[in-house]
C-alpha cells in the first residue's frame, strides 16, 4: 500500500510540476516548427516590395532639391502611379499604387510637403534664418540641404512620413484586423491571413534572413537597426513575424494574436525611438547649423508621423504638446529645447533610460 | 530502502521539470579579453584624482582669470588691459586643452565642448550679434559665434594690431556692445567651467569610480570613446582638415584653432601631451598598465610601446613645425601632412587596436545613414 501511496505521490507532484510548464492546459497547442528566416514556401509580399521601391524613387526625386529645381507633379503623380512617373518600369506597369495605402491625414499632408520642397527647391538661394534654399552642412561641405526659411527640410519629412503615414499605418492596419482576414481559402497558394501578414512583413522593408543579412534594408527596416543600441526592434519584430507566419499556418490563432500584438507595440514604439535616435544626430551635428536643422526636420518627422498611427499609445493632448516642444523657427533651437523634447518623447513610451543611447 | 528510490525519483524528477520550466538565462557572454583581472576601479580613481578634478580646477581658476581681465578691460580699455585679457586668454585657452576630453557626466549635460570650443568662428554671426545688439547664449545657432574661437577673434582678429583693436573697444561702431558681447562670452566661460568642476567635487568623482564596468555606459566606456573622439577632433580639425586632408590638397590655413592669436601648434602640442598623459595615467594606472595587464600585442611587441612609439613619432614630425600654423600650411604644407600621417597612424592603434583589446565598444558614428 505504502508503495502506491508514494507512486502516486510521485505522479500527482509529476503533474503539477508539468501543469506549472504548460501555458494553456485546456487548448493544446500545434506543433509546429518556426524557421529562422522568412522562406515560406507560400510567402508573397511583392506588392509590398514593389511600394517601398517606388517610395524609394520618391525619396531619390526629392534629394534632387539640393541642386535646382525639383518636378512636382510627377513626385505627385508616383503617389497615384499616374503617367509612367517611375524610372522603374516595372512599377509604371504593376497596377498597384501608394496613395490608397496611406493613413487618411497622410494623403493630404504629403501634397503639401511635397509643395513645400518644390518652393524651397525652385528660390536658388542660399539656405539661412528666414531665407529658404539650399545650405551645405559646415563639417562636411558636400552635404547639401535643401530647407525652409524657418530650417525645416521637406524631403526628409516626407522620408519619414512614408514611414508614419505609410508604412505604419499598414502594419498597424494588417495587425490589429489579421484575425479578420480567412484562414482557410487558399487564394494564389496563400490564404488571405497568410498573405495580409507577409504584406506586413514586406513592408517592414528587410531581407528574408535579416538581421542576419542587412542589405537591402529600407524605411523602418534600416531604422530598427539604427535604435537597435536601446531598443532591440530588430530581434522583437524578426522574432514575431516569423513566429506569427508560422502560426497562421498551422492555425494556431491564439499565437498569431500574441505576436501581432507584439509587432503593434513595436511599431507604436518606433517613431519615438527614430525620434530619440534623431536626438543623437541633432547632438552630434550640434554645432553645424544647416545640418543640424535637417536632423532635427528628421525628428520633426518621426514625431509629426505619431498621429497616422490608429493605435498610437499617447493621447491627443500628449501628442500635441509634444509638437509644440519643436522651436517655430528650427535655426532658433537650445540645448535645452533638446533636452526637453528627448526626455518629453522618452517617457511615455518606456524610453527614459535608454534616451542617450538610441 | 525503496522509500528512499521512490523519494530520490520523486526528487529528481521535480528537478528536471523545474529545470525545463526555467528558460535560458540569456547572459553568459564574457568577455574574450584578457585583463580582467585589471584593477579599472583604481585606474579610474587615479585619473579623475590625479588628472581630471586638477585640470578642471586650473580650468576654472583659468577662466575666472579671465573674466576678471576682461572686466577689467571693459572698465578700461588700454593697451596694457588688452595685453592682460589676450595674455589670459592664451591661459585659459591652453588649459582647455587639457580638459576638453572629458565630455560625459556633468561636461555632457551642458554639451560643454561645443559651447567652449566650436570653430573656425563664425565671423558673420559674430558681428550681427554686435551690430543688432543682440547676443542669446543658448541658441546652437552661436555655438560657432561664443567661447574661445569667438574671443579668439575679438581679442586679436578685430585690428591689424593691438592699436587698432583698441579702438573697436572705444571709439569704434558698437564698442559698447562689443564690450557687453565680450563679458558675456568670458562669463560664459567661468560659470560652465564652474558648473562642471562643482559637480565633479560633490557626487559626479563617486559616480564615474564606481560605474567600473567595461559597457557602453561605463565610465571606461565613456572615457574610452572620449579620449579617442578628442584625439580625432585634434587630428582632423587641429591639423587634418586646414592642412587639405579631406579636401584633396585644398588647404584651408583660416579653419584651425586659434587662428587669430596664432597660437595653434602651442594648442596642438598641449592637447597631444595632454592626450597621452590621460593614457598613461599620469603616473599611476592608466590605458597602458590596462593594455599590459590584458598582454596585448601589436606586430610581434606589445600594443602599449607600439602606442607610446607612435606618440612620440608624431610629436617629432610636430616639433618640424612651427606657430603660427596657418602660416606653415600656406609655406610647407608637406610638413603639415607629415605630421597629420604620423597622428593618423595613431587613431587606429587608438580606435581600433586598443578598444578590440580592451573589449571596448566605439559608440559614436562618423554620420548618419539617414
Amino acid at each position: 500500500m505504502k508503495k502506491y501511496t508514494t507512486i502516486l505521490c510521485t505522479l500527482i507532484l509529476a503533474a503539477v510540476f508539468m501543469a506549472g510548464c504548460k501555458k494553456n492546459s485546456t487548448d493544446p497547442t500545434p506543433v509546429y516548427t518556426v524557421p529562422t528566416t522568412y522562406n515560406f514556401a507560400n510567402a508573397n509580399f511583392a506588392d509590398a516590395t514593389t511600394r517601398l521601391g517606388m517610395a524609394t524613387e520618391v525619396g531619390n526625386l526629392t534629394k534632387l532639391a539640393t541642386s535646382g529645381a525639383i518636378d512636382g507633379p510627377r513626385i505627385k503623380n508616383m503617389l497615384t502611379n499616374t503617367n509612367a512617373p517611375f524610372a522603374t518600369a516595372a512599377y509604371n506597369t504593376s497596377g498597384i499604387q501608394m496613395l490608397d495605402q496611406f493613413a487618411p491625414a497622410f494623403k493630404t499632408d504629403i501634397i503639401s510637403f511635397i509643395d513645400s520642397l518644390v518652393k524651397v527647391a525652385a528660390t536658388g538661394a542660399t539656405a539661412s534664418r528666414g531665407v529658404a534654399g539650399v545650405g551645405a552642412s559646415s563639417a562636411s561641405p558636400t552635404s547639401k540641404y535643401a530647407l525652409t526659411g524657418l530650417g525645416v527640410n521637406y524631403a526628409q519629412v516626407i522620408n519619414k512620413g512614408f514611414m508614419g503615414g505609410f508604412i505604419t499605418y499598414q502594419e498597424v492596419t494588417i495587425m490589429s484586423n489579421i484575425a479578420t482576414y480567412d484562414n482557410t481559402t487558399v487564394v494564389n497558394g496563400s490564404t488571405a491571413q497568410e498573405h495580409a501578414w507577409d504584406m506586413a512583413f514586406g513592408y517592414w522593408g528587410v531581407p528574408i534572413d535579416f538581421p542576419a543579412n542587412k542589405t537591402g534594408a529600407k524605411f523602418w527596416g534600416s531604422y530598427t537597426t539604427q535604435v537597435d543600441s536601446g531598443y532591440k526592434a530588430n530581434k522583437i519584430l524578426m522574432g514575431a513575424f516569423l513566429k506569427g507566419r508560422a502560426a497562421i499556418s498551422a492555425k494556431d490563432s491564439k499565437t498569431v494574436t500574441e505576436q501581432a500584438a507584439i509587432i503593434l507595440d513595436a511599431f507604436n514604439k518606433l517613431n519615438a525611438a527614430g525620434a530619440l535616435q534623431e536626438v543623437q544626430e541633432t547632438r552630434a551635428a550640434i554645432s553645424d547649423n544647416i545640418a543640424r536643422n535637417s536632423r532635427m526636420s528628421e525628428m520633426y518627422g518621426f514625431v509629426y508621423g505619431i498621429k497616422y498611427n490608429p493605435k498610437r499609445s499617447i493621447s491627443d493632448t500628449q501628442y500635441n504638446a509634444l509638437l509644440a516642444l519643436f522651436p517655430a523657427n528650427l535655426y532658433d533651437l537650445t540645448l535645452n529645447q533638446l533636452n526637453t523634447l528627448r526626455d518629453a518623447i522618452a517617457a511615455p513610451y518606456g524610453f527614459d533610460a535608454v534616451k542617450d543611447i538610441l | 530502502m525503496r522509500k528512499f528510490i521512490y523519494l530520490a525519483v520523486i526528487a529528481a524528477s521535480a528537478l528536471i521539470l523545474i529545470q525545463s520550466c526555467s528558460k535560458s538565462s540569456g547572459g553568459g557572454t564574457t568577455p574574450t579579453n584578457t585583463g580582467t583581472t585589471f584593477d579599472r576601479k583604481g585606474m579610474l580613481t587615479n585619473i579623475s584624482t590625479n588628472i581630471i578634478i586638477p585640470a578642471y580646477t586650473a580650468y576654472q581658476a583659468n577662466t575666472t582669470t579671465l573674466d576678471a581681465a576682461v572686466t577689467a578691460f571693459n572698465a578700461n580699455p588700454s593697451l596694457t588691459t588688452l595685453t592682460a585679457v589676450q595674455a589670459a586668454f592664451k591661459a585659459a585657452y591652453l588649459q582647455w586643452q587639457s580638459t576638453s576630453t572629458f565630455e560625459f557626466g556633468p561636461a555632457a549635460q551642458i554639451e560643454l565642448r561645443v559651447n567652449t570650443n566650436t570653430y573656425p568662428a563664425d565671423i558673420n554671426q559674430i558681428n550681427s550679434n554686435i551690430t543688432t545688439s543682440t547676443y542669446n547664449s543658448g541658441l546652437l545657432a552661436n555655438l560657432a559665434a561664443k567661447g574661445f574661437p569667438a574671443l579668439d577673434y575679438l581679442l586679436f582678429g578685430t585690428g591689424a594690431d593691438n592699436n587698432a583693436i583698441l579702438v573697436q573697444y572705444t571709439t569704434g561702431a558698437n564698442a559698447a556692445y562689443r564690450k557687453t558681447y565680450l563679458a558675456a562670452l568670458s562669463a560664459e566661460l567661468k560659470t560652465n567651467a564652474t558648473t562642471v568642476l562643482s559637480a565633479w567635487t560633490s557626487a559626479y568623482k563617486t559616480t564615474f569610480v564606481n560605474a567600473d564596468g567595461t559597457d557602453v555606459s561605463s565610465s571606461v566606456g565613456y572615457l574610452t570613446n572620449q579620449l579617442v573622439f578628442d584625439y580625432e577632433i585634434l587630428k582632423n580639425y587641429e591639423i587634418g582638415i586646414p592642412a587639405g586632408v579631406q579636401s584633396m590638397g585644398t588647404t584651408f590655413p583660416q579653419k584651425v584653432q586659434g587662428f587669430y592669436s596664432g597660437i595653434s601648434l602651442q594648442l596642438l602640442n598641449q592637447h597631444l601631451a595632454a592626450l597621452k598623459n590621460i593614457y598613461t595615467g599620469a603616473s599611476g594606472l592608466g590605458f597602458d598598465d590596462y593594455l599590459i595587464s590584458a598582454n596585448a600585442k601589436y606586430s610581434g611587441g606589445s600594443l602599449n610601446d607600439g602606442i607610446i612609439a607612435q606618440f612620440a613619432a608624431a610629436s617629432a614630425k610636430l616639433q618640424n613645425l612651427t606657430d603660427p600654423l596657418s602660416a606653415n600650411i600656406q609655406s610647407n604644407n608637406t610638413a603639415v601632412v607629415a605630421a597629420y600621417t604620423e597622428l593618423q597612424k595613431l587613431t587606429v592603434l587608438l580606435k581600433t587596436d586598443m578598444t578590440s583589446s580592451l573589449g571596448i565598444l566605439i559608440t559614436y558614428g562618423d554620420n548618419d545613414g539617414d
